[in-house]
């Protein structure tokens, strides 16, 4: 398994939820977070914002369907300018559904 | 050295709590995080007991071919719920007795319960003595 951690713009959320969930994958988390890159922040004029807010979503997948969560979620995130954000995938052993504890996704 | 990351109902979080201080493992970071699961943001008086039944937000109506008409014309709107994300980093050996008491104290057999996921943590450092690994977390 692998949890994807994506972080994107505020206004694309309900866009990349939907088009996760029709794709098959309606369970994520979502974090409103700040954060900055490459380009320290952003300076419109005189005034910088050292850290822009962003939403995390996270979710946790198959090894399997990892490209196509990472390409469902790059598809809808993208404007092609700067700021829209990264994806980071990180190794997930186990997972278990605290209702039946039952180990799997 | 493991991560455990689990997603709880927010009224579980004093009990969670007090079991992994039992257990000897009291350090957490917790979070206020929104979302959703196979119920695609649903919630119910079912899932939830705190929650009066006019809050359901989940489909009553069978799907006929006017409402599927009207789900698909109308702009959706993805639903999430509040929940608590707990992060814990514990040995190796231990990870099966956390994961097993944090299933005890938070199941309620409801949909909602929330999911644990472990994954591996390659170091760790306690930044006041600058330790590493196993001792940094001990």
């Amino acid at each position: 398994m692998k949890m994807i951690r994506a972080f994107i713009r505020p206004e694309k959320e309900q866009e990349v939820v939907l088009a996760l969930e029709g794709a098959g994958f309606p369970s994520l988390t979502k974090v409103p977070v700040f954060g900055r890159g490459k380009q320290k922040g952003l300076t419109v004029g005189p005034v910088h914002y050292d850290e822009l807010p962003k939403v995390l979503i996270m979710t946790v997948v198959n090894d399997k369907d990892m490209d196509k969560v990472m390409k469902v979620i790059q598809d809808k995130a993208r404007t092609g300018f700067i700021g829209d954000g990264k994806i980071f995938i990180s190794p997930v052993e186990n997972a278990y559904t605290v209702r039946t504890g039952e180990a799997g996704l | 050295m493991k991560e455990i990351t689990v997603i709880i109902r927010r009224d579980k979080l004093p009990e969670t709590k007090k079991a992994l201080d039992d257990l000897g493992y009291p350090s957490l970071t917790i979070q206020s995080v929104e979302g959703r699961g196979k119920q695609k943001g649903a919630m119910c008086a079912e899932m939830d007991t705190e929650m009066p039944d006019s809050y359901c937000t989940a489909v009553k109506l069978k799907p006929t071919p006017s409402t599927y008409a009207l789900d698909h014309t109308l702009p959706k709107i993805a639903l999430f719920v509040p929940k608590r994300l707990l992060t814990i980093v514990v040995p190796d050996d231990v990870v099966s007795t956390v994961v097993k008491s944090l299933i005890k104290v938070n199941q309620t057999g409801k949909a909602g319960d929330g999911k644990i996921f472990v994954s591996p943590i390659e170091n760790a450092v306690r930044v006041r003595t600058g330790e590493r690994n196993g001792e940094a977390i001990a």
